[in-house]
């Protein structure tokens, strides 16, 4: 958002100072125009005023002529007419500027060649009156019109050069009228290019300032993340590296240095210096992983060994991945993080995993001995005491049949454990053996498997509809016959046990004890009885191994059936319950998760 | 099957068990001759001479030291000579591996070694009067395991 502002301003910089230097031209060219005229017309007034000077040089040289011609006549004296041969190549010296000064004006021109005849002519009757006058023919008519006419040439003279000066002044004026609207407007209109220029400038400074704002904050989130990228490579024990491609240079983090045992910046970043701290055994491998990387300009993940300078090997793993900046330079940004404790951990997991493994061994061929060296010699003594019976019946003493008898429900109660522990180390988890099972099927086949103790004891057992699961069926079996077996075990004297089997559903907030689960509802099929029950407080007990509440001369059992039920439960992912008052009958629930 | 009595073998490490075992068919008191063999090896030996009188049951043992029930069965099966032995095998553990092995190698049943002498004396009469042939042909995992 921020940058993206950023991005835009720099366009609207960029129009801004297109514009700026459009004006500033503009004003230039303005400006130059201007002071072009101005000068021009500067030039224009000088013109006018020389050509003034001119004719009134023309008029004056005239005039001293005649004066100079006066003043002779009257005094004859010849020293009058000396400036008369001044003024005649002054007339024309200055007839031959003025022509120079309105070539470009014809009605001047013409002016001129008229004034020049006039001249001319004044000129002539000059002379003439002149040569009247120094032949001494002062008083002849001829000289005395002569003189006449010359006073009227002079006069239309005078008149001409009048006319030339007012129509000099004339053009002056008009060009003044011309130039003087565009002179006059000329100020106004810079001042007010100037101001909008300094809205402009105003603007980019605005702008200016408010991409600097930003730029600052930028780089406050650029020193912050430098500093969570430091403390990140502290506490995950990793350190960046970037290698130029086109300058081959390096540059290390400072937590590089100390995964390598060094103080940070301590030596030169480069390849070499890094390299010298490979583990001997991994150093051809490094160098020709780097070899690689130098060529690919990529690195996939490594695996390497480093010593440090006191001696301790740590575990490496580096990757890194091109990055081209925005002037197009090639960056391979690496991250070489230190994972010595994980493999570490590695190691002792592995060394964990091989100890399960022997204990399980171990604990396999104990269900061998427990299954077979076990129970032969049980089966020898049982056999043997059957013999005894059967032979020896008549030979044996009241006493010695007693004895026969102890040993007899002892051999039985100790085949009745080895069973019940067998069943116990058999009854394992494996996820194959998880299928889609009719319940009320497995319930069926294990009310079927204990019929006869259910008609010895008229036990009357209902249950409701169960639905299908997926479970591991066996167990299942095993975990009804254990349930209604314990029932039918511990019914209440002379009162006919009364099992109801019931299903419900159960969301995980009811489930009592349980704090997490990935389950959300469980399947709940419960197991009530009249029996004799117990006290609340064994309701935990009663599934550890082992554990019994009544003495084993009031009811057989090895305290081992709940049990199995509870790993069977476990098996499932599910949770077994117990509910008693005594004497009031007993309530077991198992919960088993509702999947898919 | 010769027709005054059936020939019985029984192969097993056990002094114990081939004593309840003779006992039995001595009390038993059928039309049977029984031998005895203190281990597969044994037993192997006595079969493969060229001569020897094949039994119409043979009991095997599982757990037999050099060479054990299970090997024993093998080497029976790959004979055609054995063909029509039916086997037995008799043994103290009833795992499910075991089962499934000698099913699987094609013992005729399984016998759960008992722990009464009145019910080995049952087992053992019942599977010398069995219809072998009726028992075979219908044979599958369930049946295979004799219960009483």
């Amino acid at each position: 958002m921020l940058l993206k502002s950023l991005y835009s301003s720099e366009r609207f910089l960029k129009i801004i100072f297109g514009l700026s230097l459009f004006i500033v031209l503009v004003m230039g060219g303005m400006s130059y125009q201007l002071i072009r005229k101005l000068s021009k017309s500067f030039e224009d007034v000088q013109h006018t005023y020389q050509v003034h000077i001119e004719l009134e040089k023309l008029l004056s040289a005239l005039k001293d002529a005649e004066s100079g011609k006066r003043a002779f006549i009257i005094s004859n004296d010849s020293t009058f007419l000396e400036p008369l041969l001044n003024s005649e190549s002054e007339l024309e010296g200055s007839l031959e500027r003025l022509k120079f000064l309105t070539k470009n004006n014809p009605e001047q021109q013409k002016n001129i060649a008229e004034l020049k005849i006039k001249i001319d002519k004044n000129l002539e009757i000059f002379e003439k009156t002149l040569d009247l006058a120094q032949s001494n023919k002062i008083d002849s008519p001829e000289f005395i019109s002569s003189f006449k006419e010359g006073r009227q040439t002079m006069n239309s003279v005078r008149f001409k050069i009048m006319d030339m000066t007012t129509h000099e002044n004339q053009e002056l004026g008009l060009r003044k009228e011309k130039s003087s609207k565009t002179l006059s407007n000329a100020p106004m209109f810079l001042y007010y290019v100037l101001i909008i220029s300094l809205l402009i400038l105003l603007l980019t400074y605005l702008q200016i300032s408010k991409n600097l704002k930003i730029l600052k904050e930028k780089n406050e989130l650029l020193e912050t993340f430098k500093e969570s990228t430091t403390q990140s490579e502290i506490i995950s024990k990793h350190g960046n590296w970037i290698w130029h491609v086109e300058d081959n240079t390096f540059e290390f983090s400072d937590n590089l240095y100390r995964l390598l045992g060094e103080e940070p910046q301590s030596f030169e970043p480069t390849l070499e210096n890094f390299i010298a701290f490979a583990h001997p055994d991994d150093l051809d491998k490094l160098t020709e992983q780097v070899n690689k990387m130098m060529e690919n300009e990529d690195l996939p993940f490594i695996h390497y060994r480093i010593v440090q300078k006191n001696g301790t090997i740590k575990h490496f793993k580096a990757y890194g991945k091109v990055l081209i900046d925005s002037d197009g330079h090639r960056k391979l940004l690496g991250t070489t993080a230190d994972i010595t404790d994980e493999i570490e951990n590695y190691r002792l997991i592995e060394e964990r995993n091989l100890e399960l493994e022997r204990n399980n061994k171990e604990l396999a061929s104990f269900n061998y001995v427990a299954s077979h060296d076990l129970q032969e010699p049980l089966r020898k003594i049982q056999t043997f005491i059957s013999r005894l019976e059967d032979k020896e019946q008549a030979n044996l003493s009241d006493n010695g049949k007693v004895y026969i008898g102890r040993i007899k429900s002892s051999s039985a109660r100790m085949r009745s454990l080895i069973d019940d522990l067998l069943q116990f180390s058999r009854t394992n988890k494996s996820e194959e053996a998880f299928e889609d099972s009719n319940i009320n099927i497995l319930l069926e086949t294990a009310k079927h498997d204990l019929a006869e103790i259910i008609s010895d004891k008229r036990a009357r057992i209902s249950s409701d509809s169960i639905p299908s699961m997926k479970v591991i069926p066996f167990q299942i079996k095993q975990l009804f016959l254990n349930l209604i077996s314990n029932s039918l075990k511990y019914s209440r004297e002379n009162v006919a046990p009364v099992i109801t089997i019931s299903y419900s559903q159960t969301h995980i907030d009811d489930l009592p004890k349980v704090k997490y689960s990935k389950h959300n509802r469980y399947h709940t099929i419960s197991v009530k009885d009249n029996g004799i029950g117990f006290e609340q407080e064994y309701a935990e007990q009663i599934f550890t191994l082992f554990s019994r509440l009544h003495n084993k001369n009031e009811y057989s059992g090895t305290g081992i059936g709940l049990s199995i039920c509870k790993k069977i439960v476990d098996n499932h992912h599910g949770y077994i319950t117990a509910e008693s008052k005594p004497n009031q009958g007993s309530t077991f629930t198992v919960y088993l998760p509702i999947t898919n | 099957m010769r027709e005054d009595y059936t020939y019985v073998v029984l192969a097993d490490d056990d002094e114990d068990d081939r004593l309840f075992f003779t006992e039995a068919f001595e009390e038993l008191k059928m039309k049977t001759k029984v031998d005895i063999y203190k281990d597969g090896v044994d037993l192997m030996n006595a079969l493969n001479q060229s001569d020897s009188v094949l039994p119409n049951i043979l009991f095997l043992d599982l757990n037999m030291p050099m060479k054990s029930g299970l090997e024993c069965l093998k080497e029976i099966k790959d004979n055609q000579r054995f063909k029509d032995i039916a086997i037995a095998i008799y043994s103290t553990s009833a795992s499910e591996e075991d089962i499934e092995d000698t099913f699987v190698n094609g013992a005729n049943i399984y016998i759960k070694k008992p722990n009464n002498f009145n019910n080995l004396k049952k087992i053992l009469s019942d599977v010398v009067t069995m219809n072998w042939q009726y028992h075979t042909s219908g044979l599958n995992k369930d049946n295979f395991l004799l219960r009483l």
